[in-house]
């Protein structure tokens, strides 16, 4: 008859060879199973920031139903019409052969911008110019929104269909920083549905503070520009049209000013916000060389162009912002700058030319809620 | 729309919140004459470089000069 002791020994021996087997077997498991658990655990991890794409692009697209309905005052319901313009693609030129390219991609976008505008119109035919602005923002903002959601959703479903590890885990690497991008989008439309100045607006607030006296005219689609007078130099300086949410054309801007007009400036000082990196501070203002403009590149391709034919140097000053910060309401930290950019700007002017010389100052940026 | 007189009791701006933040947005208001400088809540329709409310201390017309948003302090 077994004694206690062994008995007990028997039974330790026998749980620790149950372990052994479980330990085995989850070993074989992990080495054969392995990747698939990996991709059901990162599949999940996608599926639910895709969710959360789904409800922020489903939001956007309802505030800007609501926006037409509702401030627009828009006769029947938009839904059907907006839901068409999400969808709107822009078909980018062919680059096999690059020659040209900037021309035709210019044409594309203004064809684009003039086609939504005069939607937009159509559906809000007595909004003021402001609100038809705001409109065309919302769309886009949505637009980008809906896009963001079709493209991860379809890489979600590709790599799930096609049992893709490394797609599904580039997909949620990326993750993080297409959900922060998001946020701040649909962060913006409450800024832009109120009118309020956004942080990209620094430029034309900066640019309105030599503009606000004085005469103004019309010098590209969605540009303005006044001349004056500066401590003996004659200061031209062009923003987008306020306040309304456009940005303007400041490459023909410029481009009109020295080969239409015949300017012959001196200097050309650009003013826009940029984006800041991990680690620097909000509102911090740096100074360079170079045409301070973003955007798909028409603009900057002018600027740069005209500006290197009649060897015109191109002082920058930009104000850095995180992506939110640009597009959603003016924050405290970023106008505080301003006094620090006007010494900036005069110092240039005072430094950089002299009595007699002509200087164009251009604000660069979204003049939403910023008027001249 | 007509702003209410610089003098007049002020209402507590609304709050907007971005995210987890909340902000609360304000109208500084600056009198070209005599440089004094208001600072009330956001109206819709207010835009930099409009016309503002009377200047309370000269009685010029103010420029709205800048709009933007401060975080909401939470107290303790």
């Amino acid at each position: 008859m077994p004694t206690l002791a062994n008995m007990s020994l028997q039974f330790g021996g026998d749980v620790s060879s149950l372990l052994n087997i479980v330990w085995l077997l989850s070993f074989f498991v992990f080495i054969v199973y392995g990747q698939r658990i990996q991709v059901y655990i990162v599949g999940n991890d996608i599926s639910r920031a895709l969710n959360r794409l789904k409800l922020m692009k489903d939001k956007s697209r309802k505030e800007a139903v609501d926006y037409f309905t509702g401030t627009g005052k828009t006769a029947g319901d938009p839904a059907q019409r907006i839901d068409e313009f999400l969808e709107y693609v822009t078909i980018m030129p062919v680059d096999l052969d690059p020659q040209g390219i900037v021309g035709k991609i210019e044409h594309i976008t203004q064809t684009r911008d003039e086609r939504v505008r005069s939607e937009v119109k159509k559906l809000m035919p007595n909004a003021e110019p402001v609100k038809v602005s705001v409109a065309e923002n919302i769309l886009e903002i949505a637009g980008s929104l809906n896009m963001i959601h079709k493209i991860v959703r379809h890489y979600y479903l590709l790599g799930k269909k096609t049992n893709s590890y490394i797609l599904l885990v580039q997909l949620q690497m990326i993750m993080p920083q297409v959900l922060m991008e998001a946020d701040a989008l649909v962060n913006a439309v409450d800024t832009f549905k109120l009118g309020q100045p956004v942080g990209d607006g620094i430029g034309p607030i900066i640019a309105s503070k030599y503009m606000a006296p004085f005469a103004k005219q019309t010098v590209a689609k969605d540009t303005v520009m006044t001349v004056s007078e500066y401590k003996g130099r004659t200061l031209y300086t062009l923003k987008a049209e306020g306040p309304m949410g456009y940005v303007g054309e400041p490459g023909v801007a410029i481009q009109r000013v020295i080969e239409e007009m015949n300017v012959p400036l001196n200097a050309i000082i650009m003013v826009d916000a940029a984006l800041k990196l991990e680690g620097e501070k909000t509102g911090d203002v740096a100074e360079g060389i170079g045409a301070a403009i973003g955007g798909i590149g028409t603009d900057k391709f002018r600027i740069e162009d005209v500006s290197a034919k009649h060897k015109v140097p191109v002082y920058a000053i930009l104000v850095k912002q995180s992506i939110l910060e640009a597009i959603t309401v003016m924050r405290k930290d970023i106008t505080d700058a301003s006094d620090k950019v006007h010494g900036l700007i005069n110092n240039l002017i005072e430094e950089k030319t002299k009595e007699g010389d002509k200087v164009l100052l251009a604000g660069i940026g979204n003049s939403l809620g910023v008027g001249q | 729309m007509s702003l209410p007189p610089a003098t007049a009791q002020p209402t507590p701006p609304p709050q907007q919140s971005q995210g987890k933040a909340k902000f609360t947005v304000y109208t500084i208001e600056e009198c070209p004459a005599c440089g004094q400088k208001t600072k009330r809540g956001f109206q819709v329709g207010d835009y930099v470089t409009k016309d503002g409310a009377n200047c309370s201390k000269c009685g010029n017309v103010t420029k709205m000069t800048l709009i933007y948003a401060e975080p909401v302090v939470k107290s303790k």
